[in-house]
């Protein structure tokens, strides 16, 4: 006799949940009791059991969300019943394989063959490697558990076991506690893909990659100040006036040519001290965080940089931003300066090694000469990766940059 | 048993043939239209006429890397040899196996080969199925001085001997075995004294005197056809061409070679017999000789207005169920 | 179907049977096999019912083998029995440059219907020039097919079809599996070459076996179900010509292959089936594919020492977590 398999209602408000995955294929025989599937609501994962033993034929396939009571498959006593059942429910082939419902990536992904920051090579199985890109993840994203940090299949149906959702869904009821005015209720669901699902990805990767400390200092905006005002002065008027985060970037540029190691990333057993300098600059422009680079910064004079910073906001808030204007950094500047902030410890951009927070100018009482000034300063918060930059090496590099913030000469 | 003239006209004819067919076959080689390496029995043309000449066509005779008189001896056809020497589709093998490899099974030829000595064990095999299929053919094995010390000669010449097959083991003595002279390389002089080691009669003959070979082969194939089993027949000749043709021949003097060709010719010999013993006239025989030319002539015209095969065609006739090299299942 | 339980060489000497009553020109010609029914009483009964057609040779393997390829040349369909397949060695050329090729180089004008059978394996402590699986050498000869059955029931049908084959087989059986026993069908039917079976159906990993090592495979199957491993085991029977949509088949559904075979690992039968799977298979495979093998040495003759060189359960299963990752 055939037995249905039907969802079960978790909770009081359970209305739906989610089939994660079958632990049989069609066919395949299961004892009573044994789990057949997972089920997931958003408070609990719950494993269905077989009633009776026979053969699995599961109908509707993983990934999907069913509702309370819905028929998800059968059991077969038997071949014959199972044939009776392929032909009144005619399930596709390959329909219960995981399908991910997610949107193919938007063109600023990382792909896993296209040249990445560090040149790093994805070790991963071919099947890995081909089920990845029918479903159009990122393999950079993906933890490897295979030897040596193979990604293999297993790791493909771990990443594919949570697909994200392809639109908001409207309001729903989460399952009560007792009585419906202490339960929590959702304003609104945000799928995490794209942009976000990038950052999302690469902040866990960073932090949980690196050992991330922050060094902190403060440097006089003096002078800086005034070789900013002194040389917009002299702009024509069609001319792209000069930030401080340009001449901020022109230092930490000249900064890193004396502390190569800085600007370094970690690719396997090996540190590659890269011979370029591309500093990127985080902004939002209302879409979210990216990170355009002024590329061999090095070798600009701060009115390029000034110029291709304008131009690099412009296109970011067009969209317009090609590849290679987001890819290849080896240093980042982030500043909150604008909204008050002063020291943060910011995240390192990975894979680079560093990240300079930058805080607001603002007036502050300082001591010169044993006299109170009053002077503008500026808070530095130099996030780095220990593994490869020591304290010593790293706050060098961030007296160096001081030094030449507070003396913008220096940078002659 | 005297034959009449027009039979040994006719063994003339085919001695001529055999001459004629390898010295064709040394000019195109040397013109480069005959690819690999080619084996002549200039030379030899008794040995093979005497024996295949008591031959029926449904007797079994496996030849060498040297056979194409043994061919023409046993009645291949000119235009398919031909084709093949020259790798042509239209040749014996379609191209497949070339000069050392030819092959007539229609006529009983279980091929030439390229392994000296190989063609014994399958005419071990030949006289086994005839005395499986209770018939009174018999098989024939033609091999060199050289193949003559290779295990597999007395591997078989013990059980032809043991089981009393149907077999003719005609070694051609030709003095060299490549560049090693029969002297060096043989525990014996005369070759068929190791008949007798095996218990069945061994006898050496003049290799080039068609007539003497044809007594002796006449005499075993009888013995054979009647069940009483093998003999040992050791034709001794001389290879008047190098190993291959090509061969820089280093090995032995020019008058070595002279002082055969011109004392121990066996076409002259024969011929000389022919006219002495009124068969035929000098003339007559002059004809044969012009007559063999132009069924040259139109064998090489054939080889050289035939196709080559198709590259493709090097995966088939690998298996009989269709299943071609190459690109398996 | 009521189960009949026989021996391999029972279920051989049943075959020849009902083979050599249906056609009068197969005979059976190697050392020994007359007084013995041959050493392993593989063709019990041969020699009383067909006088004549099973035949004691002097040992001359290449008389013998030269035998078997006349004799087929000519009307003949001869099985060639080479005693132990280590002694191929003494008529490779026969086998080799001559039947595997007259066929080829003749240009298609004749067949060569022989069977080369050949009692092969180790694990008898017979020492390293009685227990070659020699295989190998065989399927990298063109022109040869080359056939290694595991239970009596393959024996039976495969012997059956290589004597119906047209082409020169090369038939290669376990000494130690003589006498396993296994189930045979009493009546007559075939095997073809050239077709594989899956005799365990599995959804983790395909192991690839043949000849005694379909055994290891099952005993291994066991060891892994334990495991929570689920293993298919494919057993190949022809090696030559492969069949290669079976295989394929199983390595699309496990993404993983482990070939096991006894004879010796490096230029092994595993190797070229190895680069087959890899070419034709690579987007399907989760990991490197493993072959089990024996060492790279003559088979020692000391019982511990055998043991050491032979493939094992134990390799079957490590090789299997390894490619599972578990």
């Amino acid at each position: 006799m055939v037995t249905e398999i039907t969802i079960p209602k978790l909770g009081l408000t359970m209305e739906e949940a989610k089939l994660v995955k079958w632990s049989f294929d069609t066919g395949q025989p299961v004892a009573v009791k044994q789990m057949v599937a997972l089920i997931e609501t958003d408070k609990v994962s719950f494993e269905i059991v077989a009633p009776v033993k026979g053969l699995v034929y599961p109908l509707v396939p993983a990934g999907t969300t069913v509702m309370v009571a819905q028929i998800i498959g059968y059991i077969a006593a038997d071949a014959a019943e199972l044939a009776i059942l392929q032909k009144e429910h005619p399930v596709d082939a390959g329909v219960m394989v995981e399908q991910s419902k997610e949107k193919p990536e938007a063109k600023l992904d990382k792909t896993d063959t296209a040249g990445s920051n560090t040149g790093e090579r994805i070790i991963a199985s071919p099947l890995a490697r081909r089920m990845a890109k029918e479903h159009g993840l990122d393999l950079a994203g993906i933890p490897g558990t295979g030897p040596g940090g193979r990604i293999v299949e297993a790791d493909i149906q771990r990443a594919l076991a949570a697909p994200p959702q392809t639109k908001s869904v409207p309001v729903r009821e989460a399952s009560a506690v007792m009585e419906s005015d202490l339960a929590l209720t959702v304003l609104e669901e945000i799928p995490i893909q794209g942009i976000r699902k990038i950052i999302f990805q690469n902040m866990h990767l960073s932090l949980n990659t690196q050992a991330q400390l922050t060094l902190q200092t403060e440097a006089s905006a003096k002078r800086m100040q005034g070789l900013r005002h002194r040389m917009n002065k002299r702009l024509n008027p069609d001319e792209t006036k000069i930030s401080y985060n340009a001449i901020i970037i022109k230092a930490v540029a000249l900064a890193l040519r004396q502390h190569p190691r800085i600007n370094s990333s970690v690719d396997k057993e090996m540190i590659k001290v890269w011979k370029q300098v591309h500093v990127g600059v985080a902004m939002d422009v209302g879409k979210g965080l990216i990170v355009p680079k002024i590329r061999n910064a090095d070798t600009k004079p701060v009115m390029t940089i000034a110029k291709e910073l304008d131009q690099l906001v412009d296109k970011a808030k067009q969209n317009a931003l090609t590849l290679d204007e987001l890819q290849g950094g080896t240093f980042t500047i982030t500043n909150l300066g604008a909204w008050g902030v002063d020291h943060f410890t910011p995240i390192v951009n990975f894979p680079e090694s560093a990240i300079l927070g930058l805080g607001r100018i603002v007036e502050k009482p300082w001591v010169e000469n044993s006299e109170v000034v009053v002077e503008p300063r500026i808070a530095l918060s130099l996030t780095f990766d220990h593994r490869i930059i020591d304290g010593a090496p790293g706050a060098m590099f961030l007296k160096t940059l001081t030094s030449m913030i507070e003396e913008p000469l220096l940078m002659l | 048993m005297a034959e009449d003239a027009k039979d040994l006209l006719g063994f003339y004819r085919t001695m001529v043939m055999v001459r004629q067919f390898e010295t064709m076959a040394a000019e195109y080689f040397a013109a480069g239209e005959i690819p690999g390496f080619i084996h002549l029995s200039i030379g030899q043309e008794a040995s093979s006429v005497g024996v295949c000449s008591c031959l029926r066509p449904d007797d079994y005779v496996a030849t060498t890397h040297r056979g194409h008189g043994h061919m023409i001896a046993k009645g291949a056809d000119l235009n398919k040899m031909t084709a093949e020497l020259f790798g042509k589709k239209t040749g014996y093998c379609k191209g497949k196996g070339g000069s050392m490899h030819i092959a007539d099974f229609s006529i009983g030829i279980l091929g030439a080969n390229g392994v000296v000595a190989g063609g014994l064990p399958i005419t071990a095999g030949a006289g086994f199925s005839i005395k499986m299929r209770k018939t009174d053919q018999v098989a024939v094995c033609f091999f060199g001085d050289g193949a003559s010390n290779r295990g597999p000669v007395h591997e078989v010449m013990n059980m032809a001997s043991v089981w009393k097959l149907p077999i003719l083991f005609v070694v051609e003595n030709n003095q060299w075995a490549s560049t090693t002279p029969q002297t060096a390389s043989g525990s014996v002089r005369d070759l068929s004294i190791r008949a007798a080691g095996y218990n069945m009669p061994g006898v050496s003959v003049d290799g080039n005197d068609v007539l003497a070979v044809r007594q002796a082969a006449q005499k075993a194939v009888e013995r054979a056809r009647k069940g009483d089993g093998p003999t040992f027949i050791e034709n001794k000749t001389y290879r008047i061409r190098g190993h291959f043709e090509g061969d820089p021949q280093k090995y032995r003097t020019e008058a070595e070679v002279d002082e055969w060709q011109k004392e121990k010719d066996p076409i002259d010999l024969f011929s000389r017999y022919l006219v002495k013993h009124k068969k035929s006239t000098k003339k007559g025989l002059e004809k044969i000789w012009a007559d063999a030319a132009i069924e040259l002539d139109k064998a090489v015209t054939f080889a050289k207005e035939s196709p080559f095969p198709e590259p493709e065609e090097a995966l088939e006739d690998l298996f009989v169920t269709d299943f071609k090299g190459g690109s398996p299942s | 179907m009521k189960e009949r339980i026989i021996s391999a060489s029972a279920a051989l000497a049943e075959a020849l049977h009902e083979e050599m009553t249906r056609d009068e020109r197969i005979f059976i010609i190697g050392e020994d096999l007359v007084s013995h029914e041959g050493i392993f009483g593989q063709f019990k009964g041969l020699p009383q019912k067909f006088p004549g057609r099973v035949i004691d040779a002097p040992i001359s393997e290449s008389a013998i083998a030269g035998v078997g390829l006349g004799s087929a040349l000519t009307g003949m369909r001869p099985i060639v029995d080479m005693h132990f397949s280590d002694f191929v060695t003494c008529c490779m050329d026969e086998l080799c440059n001559q039947a595997a090729k007259i066929r080829y180089m003749s240009g298609g004008q004749v067949t060569v219907p022989m069977v080369i059978w050949c009692p092969d394996g180790a694990g008898l402590r017979a020492a390293a020039q009685h227990s070659q699986s020699l295989e190998a050498w065989f399927v990298h000869t063109p022109g040869l097919k080359v056939v290694v059955p595991s239970e009596p029931a393959d024996v039976k049908g495969l012997i059956k079809s290589a004597l119906r084959d047209d082409d020169p087989v090369m038939f290669f059986q376990h000494k130690q599996l003589f006498a396993r026993q296994g189930h045979v069908p009493e009546e007559p039917y075939l095997i073809p070459l050239g077709q594989a079976a899956v005799k365990r159906e599995g959804k983790d990993v395909t192991l690839l076996c043949y000849g005694s090592s379909y055994y290891l495979c099952q005993e291994a199957a066991r060891v892994l179900a334990d495991l929570k491993i689920d293993a298919e085991i494919v057993d190949l029977r022809t090696l030559k010509p492969l069949d290669m949509e079976t295989v394929a088949q199983s390595i699309r559904k496990t993404n993983r292959a482990v070939i096991v075979h006894e004879a010796c690992l490096t230029g092994g039968y595993g190797a070229e089936l190895a680069a087959r799977i890899q070419e034709e298979l690579f987007d399907y495979l989760d990991a490197p594919i493993k072959r089990v093998a024996a060492r790279d040495v003559p088979i020692p003759f000391s019982p511990g020492l055998e043991d050491y060189c032979l493939p094992k359960v134990s390799d079957v299963v490590a090789a299997v977590q390894a490619v599972t990752y578990k």
